[in-house]
């Protein structure tokens, strides 16, 4: 079995995680898939480690916790690994360490999932590091957000054809389940949290002019946003367990005050944002 | 929008039989709410069709568009190639065949895994309820037992032609029979070998485009020399550890052109060089995560070369060993992980302590002190690597013969990137 990727994920990103592949038996892994289609078995981080807790005796279990930008990863070690738990006991918080681990979750009731890291290996490092990981884990985060907005653009998401643009086949793979799982994903809050992480990076940008946020182009998205949730409203109203079907929808639209070319395209736009889908052809159904 | 909407609409009505029990008009209405909803135009006819038809006719799909992890496909080609293997399927003996299957848009591999099916070179097939997979990016036909696979005219298909496929060398892995590529060639020497206890002549080298690069075999003496661009059609490519290799005799056609290609040194994202396994020196980036035990300073066998271990070789015994300097390291991109294994002159280099320094260390400190040392200088830092790189299903390591720390200017790519994004929203 080959080495498995070393994810760059912001803890932000990682601890938003809930969809768990189980492999079966020892040799096929098992994996996290982040929102955006990481699929996680092994990832790198570099961060603050902030504290260390040992939770058993003679160290069988250990607990730590390592800080980005964006959140804190926990990171669990246990006698199985002496030589990382003792590194870990060893070090002196805080301080900025490099992590190998392994993806770990925690399932204390159907549908309720917490991830966290087993470390593999655990090295002091200085805060240069920290700023190159930031500035990678930045570029890998918006990787994957362009990867899943391709694959929402597929009529039919698949791995083939991602891959096929030129992304990894764990990654192309990954999208398609967290599209599938991730039902209303919000890719903007990860535009945010990268934005955010960049930001760490140039502090003394503060008083730099930047491009300004085109006002009117605002205004407009929030009319359009405003139209989308009359149609929901609509549709919510109207549909029953099979949906409701989109003449009814359109007609009802029109009587609430809006052209059909409005409530077409806001009914698009429900799709595209994940809050309706089509069940059967001419049937609105919400998620 | 697409604009030849009704030569689609005959397409239709030509498959599903004029007498089906729906009106034109129907079918374009149905056929723009497809496209409306961003459908494309051939799959909304497959669909259309497979509604309308009531499973009367069946259609055929064309080799081009036939994509992985697809059940109940249905295709009418040409046995192109066919060849028996005997496997062990839960311990019994079962012989399967495997081959080629071609029509007017492309050549796929197949397997057939049905005892029932037999299958001739050359036959026009009608194939019904195959299955597809994909193996290291090639689509593969399957047929199972409920495949079936029935000999038809040979009129129904035009003579698949064996045209050698157009590729660059990065695609060479997934290429079937005969290639059709133009390279340059970088070097080239003439070796002399014995085929069948008669001396022959060979001409050995590497080529390369602006993809990659592959070692050659010529069999015929096509005057080569160094600086040539050349198109080579009919080679053959094999595999060796995930390093390209291209064959070609008289049979081929090898023809000097005027065209410039430039060899790429352009580094390979780690996940295609995995997906490939190996490739002849090539350039990669990314990010040391690990300095593996038996990196720094250590001892060999003077006779054999192999690491020693508390002064013994485990094939000579007791040695005076002989001390040398390495880096075995995993680099990793974010996209995959490869192994890379780097000499004493570039881990010198790469750490700015020399080989002495180090075996001072090691002498006064432990060898402990020197593998702290590598983490220490290597660790979380990106390189850019060349060299070879080997690799099976069970992972790829780059042999550095170049190796480089890669500095970086973080926070001026960070303010960069930050106007980029800001400029985008
Ligand atoms: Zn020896």
């Amino acid at each position: 079995m080959r080495r498995s990727t070393a994810w760059r994920v912001f803890a932000g990103e990682y601890n938003d995680a809930s969809a768990v592949v189980k492999g079966d038996g020892e040799r096929v892994p098992s994996y996290v898939i982040t929102p955006l289609g990481a699929k996680i078995n092994r990832l790198f981080i570099v961060g603050v480690l902030t504290d260390v807790e040992s939770l058993a005796e003679n160290n069988e279990l250990v607990r730590a916790h390592v800080s980005d930008p964006t959140g804190v990863f926990a990171l669990y070690s246990g006698q199985f690994q002496p030589d990382v738990t003792k590194s870990l006991l060893e070090i002196e918080v805080p301080a900025f360490v490099a992590v190998v681990g392994k993806a770990r979750t925690f399932e204390p009731e159907e549908g309720m999932v917490y991830v966290s890291v087993r470390p593999e290996s655990v090295y002091e490092v200085n805060p240069d590091a920290r700023d190159r990981w930031t500035l990678e884990t930045c570029k890998s985060t918006l990787d994957r957000i362009e990867a899943v907005k391709e694959g929402l653009k597929l009529s039919q998401p698949n791995a083939y054809d991602l891959t096929k643009m030129g992304y990894s086949r764990d990654l192309a793979e990954g999208v398609v389940k967290a599209i599938n799982f991730y039902r209303n994903m919000d890719v903007e809050k990860y535009v945010a949290l990268v934005k955010e992480a960049l930001n760490y990076l140039v502090p003394e940008k503060g008083g730099e002019e930047l491009p300004k946020v085109d006002v009117k182009t605002e205004e407009e998205n929030k009319e359009s946003d405003d139209v989308d949730d009359t149609v929901l409203a609509i549709i919510k109203e109207i549909e029953s367990e099979e949906g409701a079907l989109w003449d009814d929808i359109v007609e009802k639209c029109m009587e609430a005050g809006l052209d059909r070319e409005t409530v077409e395209e806001s009914i698009n736009s429900l799709m595209d944002k994940g809050l309706v889908y089509e069940p059967v052809l001419g049937t609105i159904k919400t998620t | 929008m697409v604009d030849d909407v009704s030569s689609y609409i005959d397409d239709i009505v030509s498959m599903i039989g004029e007498d089906a029990e729906v009106e034109r008009e129907e079918l374009e209405k149905e056929f723009r709410r497809f496209l409306e909803y961003g459908v494309p135009p051939d799959q909304a006819k497959r669909t259309l069709v497979k509604k309308f038809s009531n499973g009367k006719k069946v259609e055929f799909r064309k080799l081009s568009e036939v994509k992985p992890n697809e059940s109940n496909v249905n295709l009418l080609c040409r046995v192109v190639t066919v060849n028996p293997k005997e496997v062990k399927v839960r311990g019994e003996p079962r012989k399967i065949f495997y081959g080629l299957l071609g029509d007017e848009t492309g050549v796929i591999p197949f397997t057939s895994w049905s005892s029932s099916i037999s299958l001739e070179k050359g036959d026009v097939v009608e194939i019904s309820n195959a299955y597809t997979k994909e193996w290291q990016g090639v689509v593969q036909v399957n047929f199972g037992e409920r495949t079936s696979v029935k000999k038809v005219e040979d009129d129904r298909l035009p003579e698949v032609s064996h045209e050698p496929k157009p590729c660059k060398i990065a695609d060479l892995h997934t290429a079937f029979g005969e290639v059709d590529v133009t390279v340059k060639i970088l070097d080239v020497s003439e070796k002399e070998v014995d085929v069948n206890g008669e001396k022959k002549k060979v001409y050995v080298g590497t080529l390369g485009d602006e993809t990659g690069k592959a070692q050659f075999t010529a069999w015929h003496d096509f005057k080569l020399k160094k600086g040539d661009v050349v198109r080579v059609v009919g080679g053959y490519t094999r595999f060796w550890k995930g390093i390209p290799q291209l064959t070609f005799d008289d049979r081929a056609n090898v023809e000097k052109v005027s065209k410039e290609v430039e060899v790429s040194y352009k580094p390979v994202p780690l996940h295609k060089l995995v997906e490939r396994r190996g490739g002849l020196d090539v350039s990669v980036e990314g990010t040391v995560i690990e300095v593996r035990e038996g990196s720094g300073f250590i001892e060999r066998c003077p006779e054999c070369k192999r690491l020693i271990q508390n002064g013994e070789c485990k094939v000579h015994g007791k040695v005076k060993g002989v001390g040398d300097l390495r880096a075995k390291l995993v680099v990793d991109d974010g996209t995959a992980g490869i192994g890379v294994i780097v000499g004493r002159e570039l881990t010198e280099q790469l750490i700015g302590k020399t080989f002495e320094e180090c075996k001072r260390i090691a002498s006064e400190e432990g060898g402990e002190a020197v593998l702290r040392l590598l983490r220490e200088r290597l660790l979380t830092k990106r390189v850019a690597l060349r060299g070879n790189a080997l690799g099976d299903e069970f992972g790829t390591t780059l042999i550095a013969r170049d190796a480089k720390v890669v500095d970086l200017d973080v926070r001026k790519e960070a303010l960069e990137l930050l106007q980029k994004m800001e400029g985008e929203s």
